[in-house]
Parts: structure tokens; sequence; C-alpha cells
């Protein structure tokens, strides 16, 4: 064991080797697109020439995102508590919760900016980036609770209450810990994405804005590796912190119950119609809310209602329609190509995984690597490397989903117990009827979760990719917009891209439930 | 007839469990007395309801029909006031907390003074055999010694009532022994009544003053048998003819003869 671990770790510094002397020559030659890649040395020159910029860059990127991860998670974290004591209330939010989870940080980014002044709207678009992911892990690791011990303190006439202080907290650390380590990235995409949109002297964000015309590939590399290895240690530092502590938090025998959703079915027909009717108006009534609280001018802020005559009462509406319709033409079928070229791609190469594992070991990190970088500074690269083409949309869309899918899928495997996926083979099974058996059927709840997970992250993609480089579809109408102070339009974007997540979440999701049941197998959330 | 303050008493508790689609009459006019200070033994094959009725009487389940009184309480008033201990089949033992503080957990939960009981706790840790091990976490103990915390945090609250699903369940013929051995010491220094729910036939004898026989479908008594044997009881009991013969009595109204 231990030797394997250092042969591994072996081959991945000389993997890694490999790959900077490649880097460097292919960077010198000026091999690709005529320079758009420079050598490693030309990058580390030019961020030794900028070294005077970027102490401030720096600072107000972190201070941003850390204070709206601080933000974000404590209401994350305070939502989940309060969604496992009421399941009620867990599913009246559902609505405004599946809404901040397909929130495309880069539509809201403009909204933030326009409604919001001086920090404000970096920190409250990282708070976004870590809201659902946070709340999440808080919820599912609030509710696998060992209901032995929960039986224990109930015997001594505790509530739930005292279960949730003295049992389900404690051991829902891990989990949230696993949360925040997602997380963590996530606040620093957010901080730049709205230091993108939002003007401001310092950020990286800003500067890259800056940087974007001097055609200098170096400075912009610079700014991609110091954007990647802040977000990168974010994540290793909740990463260190959580494998220190879930040492001893894990249960000592397994635990088969599994604690029962109270109230799902509590209510009658009636109540239940009112609880779905406030999940779905939820949303609407805190975005009216917002623009109340901020007392942004209505010209600038729209309610729903303002969106809705923007689009269809005005006399000015067929033109705005018109646009729209136009974009998402441009849009949708790019991303959903993309989509399914990644989850399909990933999908192939997961559950073909067991037949050459040592690749997928030396892959994983590089996947969860990609994980953590931060997208809008890597969009300027590609397109430096691939032009301004359809293609450079359709890589960003398929690399955006193809990486946290195959993740997903491939750690959907790995809960498979040795021996279910030995057992085949043991009767003398070929490699496909052991694939068909057993990698396929484990690996397809995942590929259900995936798709739905990777739909606002494509969607995300599409639109940087846009915005940044081919001057189509949504991205491009929403910057435009901007230009021409054209508020109704960027409120509409922003709602439309939101709404569109939405529906194709739970097109996934009924797909998914169907072809699951008809399988008779278990969706995972 | 006037009411006497039993231990534990169960009368005509009838319990269903509606699943999807199957109901299953888990208790069927069950009736259990146990005289105060009394040890009763639970006994009956897999899934008969043993494990309901413990439940039941502790609170953590409701039932449909009958009268459950806890030292003439109602469950929830008698968990709630401390009346009731508690030790589980498994262990459940909180994994991120030391040993002391695991014996310590159902003071928490009714809310007493903890570091008033630190004697109480190093006391009965030694009287499970743990000494030395007040800061170990479960996970560095084996399941023996995980039961043997799981009884002592049972005894912490020096209850009148103390109720013990299968305590021995995960440990070897001979550690078992020795704890059948220990148990009734601890029993009998504390004066509580007590309700045991086991598989082994010998461990009901050599603890109980009353063997009471479930059956199951649906869960119900079948008989109760009163064993004679003086007290303190000593382990030769186990290889006494009229322990064999009462053995055979009770296996034989177990398998419905
Ligand atoms: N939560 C539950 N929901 C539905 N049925 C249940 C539940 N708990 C127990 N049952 C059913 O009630 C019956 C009695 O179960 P119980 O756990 O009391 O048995 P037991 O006598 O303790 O068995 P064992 O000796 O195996 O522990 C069984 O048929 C069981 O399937
Ligand atoms: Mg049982």
């Amino acid at each position: 064991m231990g030797n394997s671990l250092t042969s591994l770790r072996l081959k991945s510094v000389r993997n890694l080797v490999i790959l900077i002397i490649v880097w460097e020559i292919v960077g010198r030659m000026d091999w690709i697109a005529g320079g758009a890649l420079p050598g490693l040395s030309e990058i580390l020159t030019r961020l030794w020439i900028d070294r005077g910029d970027y102490p401030g860059h720096i600072w107000a990127t972190v201070y941003a995102s850390g204070l709206g991860f601080l933000i974000g998670n404590v209401l994350a974290i305070a939502a989940g508590i309060a969604f496992v004591l009421s399941p009620t209330l867990l599913r009246l939010m559902r609505g405004v919760n599946i809404a901040i989870f397909a929130l495309p940080p880069i539509a809201i980014a403009p909204i933030l900016v326009l409604t919001l002044s001086g920090m404000a709207p970096r920190v409250t678009l990282a708070a976004l980036g870590v809201y659902f992911v946070t709340m999440s892990a808080t919820v599912i690791g609030l509710s696998q609770y060992d209901t032995r011990s929960a039986d224990l303190v109930r015997a001594y006439g505790g509530g739930n209450w005292l279960i949730l202080k003295l049992v389900r907290i404690r051991g829902a650390i891990p989990d949230i810990l696993s949360g925040l380590r997602i997380a963590a990235p996530n606040a620093v995409l957010g901080a730049i994405l709205a230091e993108f949109g939002g003007g401001g002297r310092w950020g990286l964000g800003t500067y890259l804005l800056g940087s974007l015309g001097r055609g200098d590939p170096a400075r912009l590399w610079g700014i991609g590796l110091v954007a990647t290895l802040i977000a990168g240690l974010s994540y290793a530092i909740f990463a260190v912190i959580s494998s220190r502590i879930s040492g001893s938090t894990r249960s000592v025998t397994l635990n088969t119950a599994i604690p029962s959703s109270h109230g799902e079915n509590a209510y009658g027909r009636s109540i239940q119609a009112l609880i779905l009717c406030g999940t779905i108006t939820l949303p609407f009534v805190l975005w009216w809310a917002f623009i109340k609280l901020t007392g942004v001018p209505d010209l600038i802020a729209k309610t729903p209602h303002g969106v809705f005559e923007y689009l269809f009462l005005n006399d000015t509406s067929a033109i705005a329609r018109g646009k729209l319709l136009a974009a998402l033409g441009q849009t949708l079928p790019i991303a959903a190509l993309g989509m399914i070229a990644g989850l399909a791609f990933a999908f192939l190469l997961a559950i073909s995984s067991r037949m050459f594992p040592g690749f997928i070991k030396g892959f994983m990190p590089v996947a969860l690597v990609t994980q953590t970088m931060p997208l809008v500074a890597l969009t300027p690269l590609l397109v430096l490397i691939l032009g301004r083409g359809y293609s450079v949309t359709l890589w960003i869309t398929i690399s955006v989903t193809f990486f946290p899918a195959f993740v997903l899928l491939v750690q959907g495997i790995q809960r498979v117990p040795q021996s279910v996926l030995d057992l085949p083979r043991a009767y003398g099974a070929s490699a496909w009827t052991e694939m068909r058996m057993v990698s396929i059927p484990a690996a397809l709840p995942y590929l259900f979760a995936a798709t739905r997970l990777t739909v606002p992250r494509a969607l995300l993609g599409v639109m940087i990719a846009e915005w940044l480089a081919t001057g189509t579809g949504l991205g491009n109408l929403l910057n435009r917009s901007r230009g021409y102070l054209d508020y109704g339009m960027i409120w509409t974007v922003a709602a439309v891209s939101v709404l569109l997540s939405v529906a194709i979440y739970y097109l996934v999701l009924i797909v998914e439930r169907r072809t699951l049941v008809r399988l008779g197998m278990q969706n995972v959330e | 007839m006037p009411r006497q303050p039993a231990g534990i008493s169960l009368r005509s508790v009838g319990k269903t469990y509606r699943g999807r689609g199957k109901t299953v009459e888990a208790l069927k006019d069950m009736n259990l007395e146990c005289a105060p200070g009394s040890f009763t033994a639970l006994i009956g094959p897999s899934g008969c309801g043993k494990s309901t009725a413990m439940r039941v009487a502790l609170g953590l389940e409701g039932f449909d029909s009958g009268e459950v009184l806890i030292s003439g309480q109602t469950p929830g008033q008698a968990t709630a006031g401390g009346v009731t201990g508690v030790a589980f089949q498994d262990a459940a033992l909180l994994p991120w907390r030391s040993v002391a503080k695991n014996v310590a957990l159902p003071l928490e939960v009714l809310g007493r003074d903890v570091s008033k009981f630190s004697a109480e706790i190093a006391q009965l840790i030694d009287l499970v055999g743990l000494k030395g091990y007040e800061n170990a976490l479960p996970g560095e103990l084996s399941g023996g010694m995980r039961q043997r915390v799981s009884i002592a945090r049972s005894l912490i609250t020096s209850p009148e009532v103390l109720f013990m699903d299968e305590p021995f369940g995960a440990l070897d013929q001979i550690r078992r022994r020795q704890m059948n051995v220990e148990l009734q010491r601890i029993w009998s220094e504390t004066k509580s009544t007590a309700l045991l729910v086991t598989h082994g036939i010998d461990e009901a004898i050599f603890l109980a003053d009353q063997v009471v026989v479930m059956h199951a479908d649906p869960g119900r008594v079948v008989d109760i048998i009163d064993v004679p044997f003086a007290r303190p009881r000593h382990p030769d009991l186990f290889s006494n003819p009229e322990f064999h013969a009462l053995t055979d009595r009770i296996a034989k109204v177990l398998h419905g003869e």
C-alpha cells in the first residue's frame, strides 16, 4: 500500500515535470495560435514585472470573497438547521433554494451592480455562490444521523432540540466541512464575476478586464494562474480541516435505519396546494422585496411586474421579445450540445473506469483541480487559443459539464461495494457483461444527478464565452444591454436564464423519476 | 381491585404498524406486570414484538389501545422525570464523545449538572470494568467494551426502572456469563425494577424473577414462568439440574409445544 502510494506520487511528479517541460517548449516556440500559450517562464517573468499591481487586486478579491463566504455560509447553515427542524419551511423555500442554485452568476452580476454599491455586489455574489452548496450539505448531514443515538436521547425525555444539539449537529460537521470545501472556490468565482461586471478600481476581475485589450497573453495567463491559486488554496484549507476532523466522527457501527422525513404527507390536499403556491411565489416576492428594500428607482430596478411590462405591454415589447428569442436561439442549442457531449464523455469514461483503474487514479486529481478554477479567468485564455468562433463556446461548455459529472459518476460507482463489482467476474462474465450488469446501473442515477447539477454551469459557461468571445446569444445581449442602459433587458435576461435553468432542472427530474422507477432504482440528491 | 403502583405495567396494549400496503400487528392485548424491585426477562422468537413492547414502555413509540404505566406515571412523564434508564441492543455511543462523556449523556438530556456527578461516573466506569478508559473514544474500544459503557450509561441516573434490550447481544459466551453475574450484582445494589429483553433462556433464568414468553403474529404474551432460585445466584447455577429442567420447560413454551 505504502509502496504503491509512493510510486503513484512519483508518477504524478514525473507527469507534472513532463507537462511543464512540454508547456515551456510549446510556449517558447509559439506553436499554439501564434503565441497564445506563452511558456511558463514567460508567464512567471511577466508576473514578476507586474508584482506591484497584484497585492491590491488580490486583496480586494480575497476580501470580497472571504466576506461573502462568511455571510453566505452563516445564512446557509442557519437555513439548513431551520429546514431540518421544519420540513414545511423546507418545502416553502424549495423554490427560492432552486432559484439560487440555478442562477447563473454572470446574469445576476449586472443586476447587483445596478442595485447595490461599493463592495456589496461582490460580497453578495460570493455569498450567493456558497449558499446552496453549504445549505444542502447541512441538510444532508443533519438528516443522516444515527437513529439509535436519537432514540437514546428521547428515552430520557429529550426532544427534537436536544437531539439536534447532542447528536445531529456534531454528526453533521464532516458533511458541512465538505460543503465548505466545495463552496470556497465558488466564492472566489462570484467575487471575480462581480468585479468583472461592475467597475471599481481593484480586484483580479477588474485587472483581467483592463488587460484584455492589451494583447499580452502572458499577463492574462498570470492573472488566471493567480486566481486559480487563490481558489485552489481556499479549497485545500477546508480539505485539510475536514480530513483532520472526520477521523473521529465516523459512526462506530453501521446504522441501517434511514430517518423518516416527518410531515411530508401530514397535511390535507388544500394545505399542500397552499404550500405549493407559496413555494412558487416566494422567489418572486423576495425579488420584489429586494428592490423595495434597496430603494433603487423603478427605471433601473425592475420588479417581476416591471419585467412583464417590458416584455409584453410596452411599445417596444415586440422588439425586445425578438431580441430575446434570437439570443435564446443562439445560446440554447450550443449549451445543449456542449452538455450532452460533456455528459456522454464523462459517462463513458466513468463506466469503463474499472477497465483501466490506473488512468482514473491519475486523472481524478486533475478533474478535482479543474473544479476549483475560476471559469471567468480561464475563458480569455481559451479564447486566445481557440479564437472567437463557436468552438470556444462548445469547449467551455463541454469542460464545465464534463469534470463535475465525471467526479460525481466515479464517486457513485465507487460507492458500490467491491464484492458486488466482483460478483459477475466470479461467474466468468466478460468485461462487457460486467459493465452492463453492474457499472452502468450503478452509474445511471448519478448521470441524472450530474445532468441536473450541471445545467446552471453549462448556461454560465456559454454566457461567459458569449460575453467575452463570440459576441452572440444571451451573454452578448446582457453585455450590450449594459452598454445601452437597457435596464429592462438586463432584468429580463437574468429572470429568463434563472427560469430556464429551473425548468430544465425539473424536466430532467421528471425524466429521471420515470426512468429510474421503471428500472427500479433510487434517485440521488 | 385496588391499583398498585407497579414498576412496569402494560395492560391490554395493542400496537399496529401501518406500512406501505401491509400492516403488522406488533402487539395484541399485551399484558405485562413487573412488581417494583423485581427483575423480568422478556423472551420470544425474533420479530415477536419484544423491542416494540419496550419502546412503547419508554414512550419512543405510541400505541393504539390499552394503558401503559411506569412507576404509576405515563411513559412521557417517567422518562422526562429521570425515572427510567435504558440500554439498547446496539451500544449506540456517540463516536465523538469519550467514554466518560457518553456515560454522562443522560444527565445532560435531563438537564442535570454533570460536574456534580463526576464521582458517580468514575464509580460506574469502574463497576463495568473499564477503569482507565474514561477518556477513550468508542472507536478505540472492542464491541464488548462498548456494550459495557452503555450499561454504565443506563445506570448513571440511578433509575427506578431499568430497560435493557439484548444488552449482551454482541458478547461471546464467556463474557456474557461474566456480565450476567455483574448485572445481577449491580441490579441488587440499585434495587431498581428491571426489564431485560433477551434471546438466551439461560440468561433469562439466571437473572430474572419471572420469565415472560412471547409469540409472534400477533405479538402477545403466551406464558409467565416464575423462577424460584434464591438470590444471590452463583454461576454454579448454570450447571444445576433444576436449572436445566426449567430451561427445557421454557424452551417448550417458546417453540409452541
Ligand atoms: N418501525 C416499524 N415499522 C413497521 N414495522 C415494524 C417497525 N418496527 C418493528 N416492526 C415490526 O413489528 C414486529 C415486531 O418487531 P420487534 O422489533 O418488536 O421484534 P423483536 O421481538 O424485538 O425482534 P428481535 O428479537 O429480532 O429484535 C416485526 O414484525 C417488525 O417487522
Ligand atoms: Mg428487538
